[in-house]
């Protein structure tokens, strides 16, 4: 790293600071690093010795070789600090801050803070209420008093700090006239902490703090775990945008240069050094590379590359050597940054439940308060004290707050569980209509098979042989993207230098050494030629390279069935499941593949039109259709099914109109994803037949005063605990 | 029973106490990351 030790300045300029810090109050900045060289706890030790002095709320992870720490950059620029990591030798890498990274943070802390002291103040107050439960105890009228103002004194941090979130959200709820659960909490909180107050100033009367102080230790825990379960489904995006580099070396001339990542191209020549991230997609130019990628695919394995593959932005670099690509695809282009658009819209999408739930939380929470009002209006010719606990009782055991827990904590936790698994939910709300599938509409090339094509065949038909036929094809198709000319390219060097390369019908035209070359189907080539015959042949599908007009060759592309996916078919179809091979392929070679694959129902030759046409007819017979596809060519067909599963090709990942992201690029997240949200749906359905079935059992209990307010403040807080730890258990108990 | 009338502030005192310790171990990050001093050296000097 000793030619980018002079670029540390770079960082103290203020276009990249903006990036790459967070401001704090006070002008102190926030910096995440990654340290290459950490890679031992004697290192943590090192860097904490090293930087402890310097900096502020240091935090060391030894697992993601991070780095975080507030330094102030009027006392000490960062590229000074960065100048010292290096000089010890754990090659410091700066990464793009994220502000949501450290907001949650702070966030999670103030959380806990307030937990806390909701815990320790609602068990003292407990403790020093307990005696007035027994009547007519021993204890002398000035001890009972102290004790009473003790509980005041306790109470009043817990319900305005710790239970400030309710309180604010309940104003919130009040301002902007939306009925929420917060409003009926923050009520409830109030009402109880006026009254009590006011208790204990004229000296007589029931006190409310323990219910009070109960409802806000059980119901922010509830909250917290809510919390953690989407910040975790949120991480993995976090980690995302966190594994882009901020600039690449570009190779130019012979010479090497540190760009900005905005400027790289399609073209460009980039080297990347071990360790670090790549920071875009390319074609690999050196003969192997092993990479991590893990964070794109949830494939813990270091993944084998060879030239021509393609390889992803965000992986990493994991041999000892310098790696050579060139960039296919830069910034908003590449695979991590489309996953990463996928995951935010995946954190927007409201399920239809969700929404259901809240219209009818709104509701719920208006026809609470009347209740409760109606219920101390009741009561109050009897006794005023009983109606207040009524009224009390009403608003705490009522509150939907487990309905509104009770979609979005299964959701979270089945989208976390499954990104682990290489299985991207772009519309979680598809969980529900997942699970009523009955039939699977597979599209071939790429979804089936492997998405690239092998030769598996040269047949010279001249006096060329096998392989210089190869390099005269692999030279006319350098440099094109499509999987054909990937196939023809892959594993051939010193290609001859062809000039003219002109994209005709059906094939592909250019000069090499003076003479005229011509390559594509068979059926398209000026001179008829007869395709050989037999099982193996009919398997492929067959291109013609002519020159000059006679024909030379003829190539045999086979796709490659991809290895899981016979195992997988007969899962499914041990589910009961219908399947169903589409493809614009020749009968032949799509019927031995499906056979290969034991999918029976077969159509080839199939145009988009009809691909799509057949997923209606099968819609308008009452199916419910999930359709796998590549997600480009087959976009239509995907739009319209059910489901809509893609398989990462190409570019066009966040433009296809997906469900579900196969990230792992792997067939058997399928299986995975059928389980998961058959599990998913019975949480769901058992948080919402609880959270309902115990408001509707617990309202008459309170209206009738047999509910005292602490006892339904146990109720609700433990009912909505049990929501979200049954949604939890979906992420957890299957690690 | 007189006692209570010092115990009972005392135990107040108590209470805050450790409402701000708790408050600052967190604000102190010592509970995120809960692996690293699992990894970590024993620090020799």
């Amino acid at each position: 790293m000793n030619a980018a030790a002079a670029d540390w300045s770079a960082y103290d300029r203020p276009e990249l600071r903006s990036a790459i810090a967070t401001g704090l109050p006070g002008g102190r900045e926030e910096v995440l690093l990654v340290a290459e060289g950490m890679h031992c706890a004697s290192c943590v030790g090192r860097l904490r010795k090293l930087l402890g002095p310097q900096v502020q709320d240091l935090r060391i992870n030894l697992a993601s070789r991070t780095l975080e720490f507030v330094h102030d950059p009027r006392r000490q620029a960062l590229s000074a600090l960065l100048a010292q990591i290096d000089a010890a030798g754990f090659e410091p890498q700066v990464l793009a801050q994220d502000a949501g990274r450290t907001r949650a943070r702070h966030r999670r802390r103030a959380e806990l803070v307030r937990i806390g002291v909701a815990v320790i103040g609602a068990m003292q107050v407990m403790m020093l209420a307990w005696p007035t439960y027994f009547e007519g105890g021993a204890i002398e009228a000035d001890i009972a008093a102290l004790m009473r103002w003790a509980q005041l004194l306790l109470a009043t941090p817990v319900v305005f700090y710790a239970g400030w979130p309710f309180l604010a959200g309940g104003w919130r709820a009040l301002r902007e006239r939306v009925p929420t659960m917060d409003l009926p909490v923050a009520l409830s909180l109030l009402i109880a902490w006026a009254a009590s107050a006011l208790r204990v100033v004229t000296g007589q009367g029931e006190l409310y703090f323990d219910a009070a102080t109960m409802f806000v230790m059980l119901l922010g825990l509830a909250r917290y775990f809510e919390g953690l379960s989407r910040s975790r489904a949120g991480e993995r995006m976090r980690l995302l945008a966190g594994r882009r580099p901020l600039t690449a070396v570009r190779e130019q001339g012979g010479t090497t240069q540190t760009v900005p990542l905005a400027t790289l191209q399609a073209g460009d020549l980039l080297r990347v050094a071990p360790g670090e991230a790549l920071p875009a997609d390319g074609e690999l130019l050196d003969e192997t590379a092993q990479l991590d990628e893990s964070l794109l695919s949830g494939e813990s394995q270091p993944v084998l590359h060879r030239r021509g593959d393609t390889v992803l932005a965000g992986s990493l670099n994991l041999a000892p050597a310098t790696l050579r690509l060139r960039v296919r695809e830069a910034g908003s282009g590449t695979r991590l940054a489309q996953i990463t658009r996928l995951l935010q819209q995946a954190q927007d999408d409201r399920p239809r439940v969700q929404l259901l739930a809240d219209r009818y939380a709104g509701h719920f929470v208006l026809a609470v308060m009347a209740l409760a009002l109606g219920g101390a209006w009741y009561w109050w010719p009897q006794d005023a004290d009983k109606a207040l606990g009524v009224a009390l009782a009403v608003l705490v055991a009522s509150c939907p707050c487990a309905l509104s827990l009770a979609v979005p904590t299964v959701h979270a936790a089945a989208s976390s569980l499954l990104a682990r698994r290489g299985v991207l939910m772009a519309r979680p709300r598809a969980l529900a209509r997942l699970t009523q599938v009955d039939t699977v509409l597979f599209d071939k090339t790429g979804t089936l098979t492997r998405p690239d094509l092998a030769v598996a065949q040269v047949l010279p038909l001249a006096e060329h042989d096998a392989g210089a036929c190869r390099r005269l094809a692999a030279g006319l198709e350098r440099g094109l993207t499509h999987p054909i000319a990937r196939a023809l390219t892959a594993g051939t060097s010193e290609l001859p230098p062809a000039q003219d390369i002109r994209l005709q019908a059906g094939g592909v035209s250019g000069r090499i050494d003076g003479r005229h070359y011509w390559i594509g189907a068979p059926e398209q080539a000026a001179q008829a030629v007869a395709l050989p015959a037999g099982p193996q042949a009919a398997q492929a599908s067959w291109l013609l390279l002519c020159q000059d007009q006679r024909p030379l060759a003829l190539f045999g592309l086979r796709a490659e069935l991809r290895p899981e996916a016979p195992r997988l078919i007969a899962l499914l179809r041990g589910q009961g499941l219908a399947m169903e091979l589409l493809t614009g392929d020749a009968e032949a070679p799509a019927r031995a593949l499906a056979a290969r694959a034991g999918i029976a129902a077969l159509r080839s030759r199939q145009t988009p039109e009809q691909k799509l046409a057949r997923l209606q007819e099968l819609q308008s017979q009452g199916r419910v259709v999930m359709a796998v596809g590549d997600g480009i060519n087959d976009a239509p067909f995907l739009a319209a099914a059910d489901v809509a599963v893609a398989m990462p090709q190409g570019a066009a990942l966040a433009q296809a109109r997906a469900d579900v992201v196969l990230v792992g690029d792997s067939l058997s997240g399928l299986a995975t994803l059928r389980g998961v949200a058959r599990q998913a749906q019975r949480r769901l359905r058992q948080n919402l037949a609880w959270a309902l079935g115990y408001n509707l059992v617990v309202l008459p209990l309170a209206l009738g005063g047999w509910l005292t307010p602490w006892l339904a403040a146990l109720g609700m807080s433990l009912s909505s605990l049990l929501v979200v730890g049954n949604a939890l258990r979906l992420d957890t108990g299957e690690r | 029973m007189e006692a209570l009338y010092l115990l009972i502030p005392m135990g107040l005192l108590v209470v805050l106490a450790a409402a701000l310790i708790f408050a600052w171990t967190i604000g102190s990050g010592q509970y995120e990351n809960l692996d690293e001093q699992a990894q970590a050296l024993p620090d020799d000097d």
